[in-house]
């Protein structure tokens, strides 16, 4: 992107070649054509085109001082102005805060550069004596050149100028290839060193149709030419910025696909249905929370819970009611039970069998279980313990229902050891207290025994 | 005696209702043989008249939503829903009103059974998995799944089968593992004596302790391979057992009363492949294929799709050789897969017909031939418009619509042909289904780079579009507050239009992409740390494992002496996938910063970018591509930001003494980026040319370091060192541009201009524009 545009450039140029219009005048319609906005731009614009001879880097090396006798492309009249507009785009600010102040300062000093031009500069920066800027932008350019006094000699150093007025920040660039960038203007090589542009040698009229002359060529147009292709920044070492390399594409990315199982909206058949499903297996269970079920109607709740795997979650036993029916019926108990295995709620059931009374049918139904399906150890543990426990207190209660309970625990236990069901060691210390609180009674000296046999 | 009297009253409104029962109960029965016939309009006045009837009933309600639904012709997903989600909520509160208001003596279940919804719940789940949400089809159907015991079968089945598919759609191989177990077991030896009941309880037990094991063996590769080794030689009996027990489970359901199978009619008419008549035995095995497919076990694989074919022989079996041809095509062996493919014969179908082209495009891919894969995909995507056209209503079922997939593929093709604009249209659409994978991300910042690449992206980018940071002003007033957002997940497309590629849209995907990755991540990490405090450790002591070859061995002899589960495989194999899928993680995170980097670079923005690089170079095990852009990208921030010093070590770290550089990596480094084909794959170079066609090369790597330090020796200054690099850059990349600037700044610096507009000449790369004067010469 260049810096200017293309009506912009022709408006800088005819500005610049007015020599013969006082210096103020030109500033003035400056201002009339260029907002705020654009000062930046035209100013970075003149600031490569005051350079503008061959080669002129910035951080300058003292190989290329041999170039610097190179004839500049901007006249002595142009330049005034260039900087004349430069300073004055800046002049409602401290010197400092001029971004191109540097240039301006480093050209103050410049010891080759023509001393009017120094002294010009000097006066815009109202340098000690140099302080009538508003008499010389009265004059024209050439006027100027004219009546200046070449005995003025009275130059202050680089240092001294930079004290004043240099700003301390680098200027615009942020890093370190900008900072070293070099202007991008190149003196084309396969112009001969040396040779004078002015000479009116080359200014020999073309031909309408003919030949250019070689080496003939228009300052105008170079001038113009530079003014319309400049860009912003310089010329800097580039860094090569590899981009990454695209994901690989493994073969599992690309989609393959299969055409699914047709899942569908499914219509709810239960609407308004019969809810009757199983209604005679709920009957025979609320009657069975109570009384105990004859055979034949055990039978049927067992083949009715067989023939539909699914009616056992909805036969209405809840935990809370699985007590009643342990005490009643405890071979349903244990059907229903088996059956609820995989349900999520099971855990539920299991607690409620823990904290039930200890009964010879509670036991039953524990103990059937085991051999059925596997109970999760914690339960069996806390079962032990409630079952132990229930005797002790028993004692305060009825002598001959505490020997009973602790009959029935013992050969419990027993059963449990005997099929591997529980693990000694876990309850040993417990089951054994057990034993000795009850040795008394037969069952419990025998399964002291068994527990001395299994240490 | 309360309770007598209420049970009494009870007893005579039971009368009444028997009465009204029987009236709406044929009603029922009318309503649902006008809906399985096609006539909705009759359908929906007879729900009607039974809404008035039984006010509010929510079963009655959501019949209504889905006859209204199948009446206009499926179209307003969105509105059955909505009604769907209210009858749900409805009978959700009045679930819970009874429970409250009932006494305790009397029967829940039945008021319970009522207002069940189950059935709504699954079919909120179906209409989400027809819209491509597959991740919130599990979501949904999760807790029906934790409590799918009591469920009649049918609709068991049905959940599950949905929820397999919706878990390989979104490639979950625990979840659909999880489900798949279930199914196995339940479906198998669930309704049995006791002893029987007794034996699978103690079996799944042991495959619990079996699975934290092999969990905590998995983690190493090699291991696994010689437990797959291990396991094929058991392999053969294990197939005939598993053989074994669902024959006893077709046996099992042949013998019993077909009435206790509470039938879900409308399941009968829709005919072709519905639950009923499916046989869940195939069904099992093809879906145990495509779980091995999934975990690209491709010879586990190629066992099981031949017990399939066994079972299938007497019935149809295309799927088994579609699936078979997936097996091919994932193994390499393209041309059998193609054959395999024509013979399924699902090309005849009109349904299938897209799903045909589709397929075979993947396999053209694969072979590079993109122009053929591109005619396919487009053909596919035809296919499936025209179905979509033709006959709605006819086809009774929410339409079968795959374009969104193939469009993904179209995606993926145009990129590797070059044409980011169009490949990320394809992105963006298939975003609907894709948003949560960080995959697509990537590739559409990856059309933004090719863009960028090729002078596609439109210049200017306004300053807010640069803009990481949003801030959200809520509320008004003195209750106004800021809320910042940064790096969180960034919503695009969705209703609102796609922004143009662009730089910063590059950056939104890449930390998207990230976003996602980080989130799946931790949501791995934490699902482990759930299932056994084992394996959680084993990820962190990931390195060490990988080194105990000695340990796993040990480990699979152990296996094998248990006699190797059928379960085993399948756990071997989920572990052997979740390694895999943890070494793509790893790649994707790297290919993210990388392009992190490099986009924060594009966007002058040298601090994000060297964070970016930093993060890369931090990472373990990085690849050594990825290691050597990271430098690159990191020297190039650190020179932005005044930091020469470290930009040199950055680069220095290649250096073979004092004037060379080693190859950053070499070409065989583009090879862990085929890890994942399978080691015998036969037509591996296809596939690999597809993906290393346009990446950097070694010598280019090479050359960029030259070129680089050389500009680093030039910005201070050191012209007499940097000239011998730069020359060696230009010797290796010729025509780079940047390498001739910086050539061509050195040369002017030194005072040779000459030597400068002599080497502008030669790069073919430099153009001489004459001035444009003439054009404005007035």
């Amino acid at each position: 992107m260049t810096i200017m545009k293309m009506e912009e450039t022709a408006v800088v140029w005819t500005l610049l070649q007015s020599d013969l219009r006082p210096i103020q005048d030109v500033l003035s319609e400056f201002n009339s054509k260029f907002t705020r906005s654009r000062y930046f731009p035209v100013c970075s614009s003149l600031s490569i085109l005051l350079q503008a001879r061959a080669l002129v880097p910035l951080p300058l090396p003292s190989s290329v001082l041999d170039f610097v006798t190179d004839p500049m492309i901007l006249r002595s009249t142009d330049r005034l102005i260039a900087f004349a507009i430069m300073h004055q785009c800046y002049s409602s600010h401290k010197p400092s805060l001029n971004p191109f102040i540097s240039e301006m300062i480093n050209a103050a000093c410049n010891e080759q550069a023509e001393r009017y031009e120094r002294a010009f500069l000097l006066h815009l920066f109202q340098w000690n004596s140099y302080n009538n800027a508003k008499e010389i932008l009265k004059l024209s350019g050439a006027d100027y050149i004219k009546t200046f006094d070449p005995s003025t000699n009275e130059f202050p150093e680089l240092g001294e100028l930079q004290r004043e007025y240099g700003n301390k920040a680098d200027g615009p660039s942020s890093h370190m290839f900008a900072d070293y960038a070099l202007k991008k203007l190149l003196h084309d090589p396969d112009v001969p060193r040396g040779c004078d542009p002015n000479s009116p040698e080359f200014d020999v009229q073309v031909q309408p149709g003919g030949i250019s002359k070689i080496g003939s060529g228009d300052r105008n147009e170079a001038v113009s030419g530079i003014l319309g292709s400049l860009t912003m920044g310089g010329l800097a070492p580039r860094w090569i910025r590899p981009c990454p390399p695209r994901y690989p594409v493994h073969q599992s990315e690309l989609l393959w696909i299969d055409p699914d199982n047709k899942h569908e909206l499914v219509w709810d058949d239960k609407m308004c249905a019969d809810t009757s499903r199983g209604a005679t297996v709920r009957d025979l269970l609320i009657k069975g929370l109570k009384v105990t079920l004859s055979p034949t109607e055990q039978e049927d709740i067992t083949t009715a819970l067989a023939n539909d795997p699914k009616l056992v979650y909805h036969c209405g036993i809840t935990p809370r009611k699985l007590p009643q029916l342990v005490e009643h019926n405890p071979q349903i108990a244990v059907e229903i039970l088996t059956k609820l295995i995989n349900s999520p709620e099971i855990v539920d059931y299991f607690t409620a069998l823990v904290s039930m009374e200890m009964s010879l049918h509670s036991m039953e139904v524990v103990n059937r279980l085991t051999t059925a399906v596997e109970l999760p150890k914690e339960f069996i543990r806390m079962f032990i313990t409630n079952c132990i426990s229930s005797c002790e207190n028993a004692k305060q209660q009825d002598k001959y229902m505490q020997n009973r309970l602790v009959r029935l625990v013992c050969v419990f236990l027993q059963s449990l050891i005997r099929n591997n069901i529980i693990d000694v060691k876990d309850l040993f210390i417990e089951v054994q207290a057990f034993c000795i609180d009850f040795s008394r009674v037969r069952e419990a000296a025998g399964l002291f025994r068994l527990l001395k046999t299994l240490e | 005696m309360d309770s007598i009297s209420s049970d009494a009253a009870r007893d005579g409104s039971i009368c009444d209702e028997a009465i009204v029962l029987s009236v709406t109960s044929a009603l029922a029965k009318d309503a649902l043989s006008y809906f399985q016939s096609g006539k909705f309009h009759e359908c929906i006045d007879i729900l009607i008249q039974l809404n008035h009837k039984k006010r509010n009933d929510p079963k009655v309600l959501h019949n209504i939503a889905i006859a209204e639904y199948f009446k206009n012709a499926c179209s307003n997903s969105k509105k059955l829903l909505e009604d769907l989600n209210t009858v749900k909520k409805q009978s959700e509160e009045f679930a819970k009103e009874p429970l409250e208001a009932v006494n305790p003596g009397s029967n829940v279940s039945v008021s319970k059974h009522q207002f069940d919804s189950t059935i709504t719940t699954l079919n909120i789940a179906v209409t989400w998995f027809h819209l491509h949400q597959y991740a919130k089809c599990l979501s949904i159907l999760d807790p029906l799944f934790l409590n799918i015991e009591p469920l009649d079968e049918t609709i068991a089945l049905q959940i599950c089968f949905l929820m397999l598919d919706s878990a390989l759609a979104c490639h979950d191989a625990v979840k659909f593992l999880e489900v798949f177990g279930h199914l196995d077991k339940s479906f198998g030896v669930g309704f049995g004596t006791h002893e029987e009941i007794g034996s699978t309880m103690q079996l799944s037990s042991n495959q619990v302790s079996k699975t934290s094991s092999l969990l905590s063996s998995s983690a190493a590769s090699d291991a696994l391979k010689s437990d797959l080794a291990a396991a094929e030689s058991g392999l053969c009996e294990e197939g005939l057992e598993y053989d074994n027990v669902l024959a006893e489970i077709e046996a099992e359901k042949r013998m019993k009363p077909v009435g206790h199978i509470p039938a879900n009619n409308l399941l009968k008419t829709i005919g072709e492949r519905s639950i009923l008549t499916v046989d869940v035995k195939l069904e099992l095995q093809l879906y145990k294929v495509r779980f091995l497919l999934l975990t690209r076990n491709v010879k586990l694989a190629k066992r099981e799709v031949k017990h399939a074919m066994n079972i299938a022989q007497k019935r149809d079996s295309s799927m088994a050789l579609l699936l078979k041809s997936q097996l091919e095509y994932a193994h390499g062996n393209h041309r059998k897969a193609i054959k395999l493919l024509l013979v399924s014969g699902i090309q005849k179908e009109l349904r299938t017909s897209g799903i045909f082209n589709n397929n075979l495009g993947c396999i053209y891919y694969q072979l590079g031939k993109y122009q053929a894969a591109s005619v396919l995909f487009s053909k596919a995507l035809r296919n499936c418009s025209s179905l979509r056209k033709d006959n709605p209503v006819k086809l009774f079922s929410l339409s079968q619509d795959k374009s969104l997939l193939i469009t993904y593929n179209c995606g993926v093709l145009y990129l590797a042909c070059g044409k980011p604009l169009l490949a990320a249209q394809c992105f963006q659409k298939a975003s609907l289904v894709f948003c949560r994978q960080p995959l697509l991300w990537l590739r559409i910042a990856e059309c933004c780079i090719l863009a960028l690449q090729k002078g596609l992206l439109e210049e200017g980018n306004t300053s807010s579009d640069r803009s990481e940071i949003r801030v959200h002003v809520i509320g008004k007033g003195k209750w106004r507050q800021l809320m910042m957002e940064e790096n969180g997940f960034v919503e695009l497309g969705g209703s609102a239009q796609w922004p143009k590629l662009s730089l910063p849209l590059a950056r939104v995907c890449l930390s998207n992409s990230m976003y996602l990755l980080n989130v799946s991540l931790m949501n791995d990490y934490s699902k482990s740390d759930l299932e056994s405090p084992l394996s959680v450790m084993i990820n962190e002591t990931k390195e060490a494992s990988w080194s105990d070859h000695g340990d796993a061995d040990t480990n699979s002899e152990l296996k094998e002496a248990k006699g190797g589960m059928n379960q085993d495989i399948i756990q071997n194999s989920l572990s052997a996938y979740k390694d895999i899928r943890r070494r793509e993680n790893h790649l994707l995170k790297q290919a993210l910063l990388a392009n992190m980097a490099y986009v924060e670079l594009e966007l002058e923005n040298p601090i994000k970018a060297l964070s970016a690089a930093n993060s890369l170079l931090q990472l373990p095990d990085c690849s050594k591509i990825y290691v050597f852009l990271g430098h690159i990208y990191a020297a190039e921030a650190l020179c932005l930001l005044n930091r020469p010093g470290e930009a040199g070590a950055h680069l220095s770290a290649y250096l073979l003494g004092q004037e060379d550089f080693k190859l950053p990596f070499a070409q065989e480094d583009f090879d862990p980026w085929r890890m994942n084909m399978s080691s015998d794959c036969e037509e591996t170079s296809d596939c690999s040319t597809g993906n290393a066609r346009d990446s950097l090369k070694p010598e280019e790597a090479r050359g960029a370091l030259f070129a680089n330090l050389a500009a680093l020796f030039a910005t201070q200054g050191h012209y007499d060192q940097a000239r011998p690099f730069i020359q060696h850059a230009l010797a290796l990349l010729p025509s780079n541009v940047q390498a001739t600037i910086t050539a061509v700044y050195i040369d002017l610096m030194v005072g040779r201009s000459e030597d400068a507009v002599a080497r502008l000449k030669q790069c073919t790369r430099v153009s001489f524009v004459p001035g444009r004067l003439e054009v404005r010469a007035s």
